[in-house]
């Protein structure tokens, strides 16, 4: 009896409890937020059109200038892609007239400030971020780096490395695949908001092109500087008219970005990532621009759609479904080119297919289902609420001010985007959602591993997806001349291969060879690590060839019988009919063969075309580059200009660390036959040595039994 | 070490006489002056600092628990509550508690059966599996019927929450937002709640976003690869060596009755500080903690990890072999951050790898180009505890990893056998100052600063003497750690070697 009294107890008490804490929730009243003043950004003009904006704040001793350069990537040719990066970069460490880039970061690391340069698409920039006690070395740093850059070779060559190795890396995570090719597919691969910097565009980048860019684009009328921190105001002033007062303006009047022109579609595409743990996935189509007469709209739209929790993608996606830690959306509204619309999601593969559906049908409610009273709260209520973080921060304040003014916007469009954001209603977000969002003209993008999907990226009903290509186009060799099929390459290409073929044992002995067997040692080396290979191989020429590969214990056997080829499929070990890819890549190999290439000397098969000198190894090389009756060069011979022999090839191949650009090097001459042939072949991958091949026995016109060439059954 | 170029010494006296600037010491007492301190008779410290230029203030919850605390089986526990503590309280969060609490139970009930079928393994009757499986989905659909999705983090949004967030540490676990100041009883009112009355709804579901979440932040992401490995391979017996989001499989077998009682450990009011910094009048704050925390019994406090890891014999190398560009990166035993040595080893950390004119970036980058980015710091997974000091190196494309390391080993072998310069030393010291003061700006920051530094030393005002910390490191002191703790036995390295997929 006392135990179910206590019982009894304890559940009013907990009833009260809970009464208690609601009422509490609800009955809370707020205070009226204290004033504050909003403060006042001073602007100046310098006759040479530089704009400066000034915001001082005293409360901590530290000094901050942000930079607007009116210029960027769009301005830069295509075909020298990473142009207008690398000379925002060298600018702050390729030196200046006073300092070397060295000189600048010890200046600047020993008083623990900062002065950083960037470019983007359509906005370069630059900040200085010092202890107020430093305000003048800020200062002049900057000027420096703006007005008097020297662009050091040696540092554009360090920018060069670390380029190059952006573009080595930029596969390695699925995010940036998928926003780099969403880019793309939105804007146009041709468009200069979505370039791709590639080891050739940096190729074609010179010194001079990146004088002439800052020499072009680096102008005061380009140019807004914004001041923030603790400084005095008028002195401040003074000593930037007597840094930046006597700089000439340039020619860059009206310079704008050029327009967007969108293909509307509704399409799917994937990019294969066979090693990816998540798929990524990205939906949507072009956006719009901040001046659009229903911003304020879409601001709320943005909140219900995708903007964190309590918007729909999140709470589906993410809260109900539990397919995704990240999920959400934007309608992007830039402010000189049109955005973009997107849902994003990175999901399980196994749920790749699930996911997309739901994102699909959340963006599709926002045409039939108007916001609810909670969400409209949400988007605001929200926004309203937190109106007063856009000033809280000075730096932030000056900016923006900064921003604004560039794009011709009133110091007070965040109070009429406020005022607009007031008067949102119900009907007027779904309107904006009909208006704004196209369900069914979306493209899709998907970046994974297509193997591990829960389904055909067929069934979510957007087509047949299409393949994206992610493939990073290898880097050409740094000593390659440019290919140039003229008589006198010509006559020179064939001399060169002339000398190599008499070197070599001259065309009699060659023309005699009809067989060729090997016995060889492998080493493959992959980061410092080296893993031993045995190889056999038989050559019937000119077409046929087995290798018989020892890999740790397992064999693995190649055989090309003319246009025909097999291979042993490493899972079930049986011998299986090759693909065409790789039938095709075996022929390739097979053409390059030196003993085949000197036998087909004076045959219509090639053209050899001189093609530079260089050095392989440290040996002295000339280049003969041969050339199909389609005009394609399919290899390139490097012989040595001491004694003519073949020393070297270059071509671009396939090794277990990837694509690359492959050289092999041949030493070790003996002779079989009567024809001489390298005992040692060491090849390097983009530079660095991935093999080495020793031959351990080798023989000419020994006779191959039959069985070697007997067609796989 | 460092020798200052002529020209330079020549620009820097030119500016010197051009700008004859002020020297001139930062008051930090002025600073310490805006801060006050509460502590409730449940053990509950309350943090103020005034901060008036804006009508704002930012909120910060520091809760001395971490993914060194997560119990056996149950890793990324301490992650788990944090996403868990989103979902609302009895009040807040439902549409109707008592049949929730009863969905909720039916949930846990066949979870445990589910469970206890899947650790039979290959031996488990595929078919009640099924079934189970079954049962368990439709109760999870049931219970969550009963949920108003995000309505805590909706409350919070609409009266202008920004930044709300939260983060689990090795060590701790924040919970942080920014508020119009006229919302700070909004902040008393529901931040107490969800920790006086935390209701674990939508629980199993969450378990997969936490498991997407692992995928995305870690096995997605090269980086996170290789450091993961290399600090399982560092740590054999401290729990340091674990990921924080934990092992996919301790996720899948996570509890609500598992994750009650690790909360009701580790979240007592002894255990955790609150900071508020902006607009708001101390006095005021103090009243409503009392009123909304003080009813949280006291409990004390829970005791730290007693695991130490113990000294390591020999250099330990891992390799992984994986599709994306090479990574190096080694990791070496340092103690933890209140230990005397732990500054100068961050200034040796600043001196060989952080910045343009750093050792590491001088060698490798600049000079060798081997590297594309380099770097190094103290206090790795955690410092609370004995931790690493870390080096990476991210090789330039066609450079390898024994390239890189190589030249790592050169350059600290270089801080063993040279000493620093006074001005090194100085540049040093000048670079922490800096670093310090621009930590300041932030309302946000300066919360989170106030409350670890309160929860380390068990004195707030701990943050303003860090810098003195620092100011009393010696050259001798580097050279001394350099020797001491950056030995080949000491060291764990970590290869991730490119293969094609």
């Amino acid at each position: 009896m006392l135990k179910r009294t206590f019982l009894l107890c304890a559940m009013l008490l907990w009833a009260l409890s809970l009464t208690a804490t609601a009422q509490e929730i609800d009955k809370i009243t707020f205070p009226k937020l204290n004033e504050f003043e909003i403060p006042k950004v001073e602007k100046i003009q310098l006759d040479n059109g530089m704009r400066i904006y000034l915001l001082p704040d005293k409360t901590l001793p530290l000094f901050n200038i942000s930079v607007r350069i009116n210029a960027g990537s769009w301005l830069e040719p295509a075909d020298k892609a990473g142009l207008a990066d690398l000379t925002a970069t060298v600018m702050r460490t390729g030196g200046t007239r006073t300092w070397s880039g060295d000189e600048i970061d010890e200046l600047l690391e020993g008083i623990g400030a900062a002065v950083e340069t960037n470019m983007q698409d359509v906005e370069g920039g630059a900040f200085v971020n010092v202890l107020s006690e430093y305000v003048d070395t800020g200062l002049a740093v900057l000027t420096e780096v703006l007005r008097y850059p020297r662009f050091d070779q040696e540092k554009i060559d360090l920018a060069l490395v670390q380029q190059r190795s952006n573009i080595s890396r930029r596969n390695d995570e699925v995010g940036d695949i998928a926003l780099r090719e969403w880019r793309k597919l939105v804007y146009g691969p041709e468009s200069p908001y979505a370039r791709t910097v590639e080891y050739a565009t940096l190729d074609n980048i010179t010194r001079e092109d990146l004088v002439a860019f800052h020499g072009q684009y680096i102008k005061p009328e380009n140019i807004q500087i914004a001041v923030s921190g603790d400084f005095d105001k008028g002195k401040i002033v003074t000593k930037l008219k007597k840094l930046f007062g006597d700089w000439k303006r340039g020619s860059n009047d009206g310079l704008t970005p050029p327009p967007v022109t969108y293909d509307w579609r509704k399409k799917i595409y994937y990019a294969e990532k066979k090693d990816a743990k998540q798929s990524y996935i990205r939906i949507g189509h072009l956006g719009g621009l901040v001046k659009d007469p229903d911003y304020a709209d879409k601001i709320v739209m943005n909140a219900i759609l995708g903007g964190g929790f309590g918007s729909r993608l999140t709470d589906e996606v993410r809260t109900r479904l539990g397919l995704a830690y990240s999920a959400g959306g934007r309608y992007v509204s830039n402010f000189s080119y049109p955005g973009y619309f997107f849902a994003v999601a990175s999901t399980d593969p196994g749920n790749t297919v699930k996911a997309t559906r739901a994102m699909i049908n959340e963006i599709k409610t926002m045409h039939t289902d108007p916001p609810t009273d909670m969400e409209m709260q949400k988007g605001k209520d929200g926004y309203l609420n937190s109106f007063v973080f856009n000033f809280d921060s000075q730096r932030e304040i000056v900016n923006r001010i900064m921003s604004f003014d560039f794009y011709g916007l009133p110091e007070n469009f965040l109070d009429m985007e406020k005022a607009g954001v007031q008067e949102v209603t119900k009907d007027a977000v779904l309107a904006a959602s009909k208006r704004n969002l196209f369900p069914d003209s979306m493209i899709i993008l998907v970046v994974g591993d297509s193997s591990k999907f829960d389904l055909p990226l067929d069934s979510i009903g957007w087509g047949a997806p299409e393949a994206v290509d992610i493939a990073i186009p290898a880097p050409k060799a740094a000593d390659q001349a440019e290919l140039q099929v003229n008589d006198a390459n010509l006559g020179k290409g064939k001399e060169i291969l002339a000398r190599g073929i008499e070197a070599h044992g001259g065309m009699d002995a060659f023309a005699k060879v009809s067989t060729v067997t090997a016995t060889v040692t492998l080493k493959l080396i992959m980061n410092g690590q080296e893993i031993p290979l045995g190889l056999k191989s038989w050559q019937q020429l000119p077409d046929n060839e087995k290798t018989e590969l020892n890999a740790m214990g397992r064999m693995m056997v190649s055989v090309m019988l003319g246009d025909k080829g097999w291979q042993t499929n490493p899972q079930t070990g049986a011998l299986e009919a090759m693909s065409p890819e790789d039938v095709a890549s075996g022929q390739e190999d097979n053409a390059r063969g030196t003993i085949r290439v000197f036998q087909a000397f004076n045959k219509p098969y090639y053209q050899a075309v001189y093609n530079g000198s260089g050095t392989v190894a440290g040996i002295p090389v000339d280049w003969v580059a041969l050339v199909n009756d389609k005009g394609e060069s399919f290899a390139r011979f490097g012989f040595n200009t001491a004694d003519g022999t073949h020393a070297a090839q270059s071509y671009i191949g396939q090794t277990p660390l990837g694509e690359g650009l492959l050289t092999e090097t041949y030493s070790d001459l003996r002779e079989f036959g009567g024809i001489k042939m390298p005992m040692v072949t060491s090849v390097e991958m983009n530079g660095q040595k991935v093999m080495e091949h020793k031959v351990s026995e080798y023989s000419v016109n020994a006779p191959i039994a039959a069985e070697v060439f007997a067609v796989p059954q | 070490m460092k020798r200052t170029n002529l020209w330079l010494g020549l620009a820097v006296a030119c500016l010197a006489l051009l700008a004859a600037p002020l020297v001139f010491a930062f008051d930090y007492q002025k600073i310490e002056k805006t801060v006050s301190k509460h502590t409730l008779a449940n053990g509950l410290r309350i943090l103020v600092m005034e901060r008036h230029e804006a009508p704002v203030a930012s909120f910060v919850t520091y809760c001395d628990v971490g993914g060194v605390d997560d119990p056996k089986e149950y890793t990324g526990m301490a992650h788990m509550f944090e996403h868990m503590a989103f979902k609302g309280t009895q009040m807040v969060g439902t549409n109707d508690i008592n049949a929730e609490l009863a969905a909720m139970r039916v949930e846990d009930s066949l979870f445990y059966l589910l469970r206890a079928e899947r650790k039979k393994g290959i031996l488990a009757d595929s078919t009640r599996l099924i079934e189970l499986e079954k049962a368990f989905n439709e109760a999870i659909d049931k219970a969550n019927e009963y949920v108003v999705a995000n309505e805590f983090d909706n409350i919070f949004e609409r009266n202008g929450a920004v930044g709300m967030n939260a983060g689990t540490g090795m060590d701790q676990t924040s919970y942080i937002m920014s508020l119009p100041s006229n919302k700070l009883e909004l902040w008393m009112a529901m931040e107490s709640a969800r920790f006086k009355e935390p209701v674990l709804r939508e629980m199993y579901r969450e378990r997969n976003v936490i498991g997407e979440e692992r995928r995305q932040t870690l096995e997605n992401n090269p980086i996170m690869r290789a450091i993961d490995v290399l600090k399982s391979t560092a740590f054999t017996a401290h729990p340091y060596g674990i990921s924080i989001v934990g092992h996919m499989s301790d996720i899948n077998n996570y509890t609500r009755d598992a994750a009650k009682a690790f909360f009701e450990k580790y979240y007592v009011p002894s255990n955790m500080i609150i900071a508020v910094v902006g607009d708001v009048d101390p006095q005021q704050v103090f009243q409503l903690a009392e009123k909304y925390w003080g009813d949280i019994p006291y409990s004390p406090e829970p005791e730290p990890v007693a695991t130490v890891e113990p000294e390591q014999q020999g250099e330990r190398r891992v390799v992984l072999e994986d599709p994306a560009q090479p990574i190096f990166a080694a990791a070496w035993h340092i103690p933890e951050y209140t230990h005397p040595d732990f500054p100068a080893v961050q200034a040796m950390m600043d001196y060989l790898g952080q910045g343009r004119t750093s050792l590491l970036y001088k060698n490798l980058v600049k000079e060798k180009k081997i590297a594309a980015d380099v770097g190094s710091f103290a206090g790795y997974p955690g410092s609370k505890y004995p931790t690493l000091a870390l080096v990476y190196a991210m090789p330039a494309a066609e450079k390898s990893n024994p390239e890189c390391e190589e030249q790592v080993y050169i350059e600290i072998e270089r801080l063993k056998n040279e000493l620093l310069s006074a001005e090194d030393v100085e540049e040093i010291k000048a670079r922490a100052k800096a670093g310090f003061i621009n930590g300041l700006v932030s309302n946000l920051g300066m919360a989170s600063q106030l409350a670890s530094a309160e929860n380390d030393w068990g004195d707030w005002r701990a943050l303003f003497r860090e810098l003195d910390r620092i100011n009393a490191v010696t050259a001798e002191d580097i050279q001394r750690v350099a020797k001491q703790y950056f030995t080949k036995n000491n060291r764990t390295v970590v290869y991730l070697n490119t293969v094609q997929s």
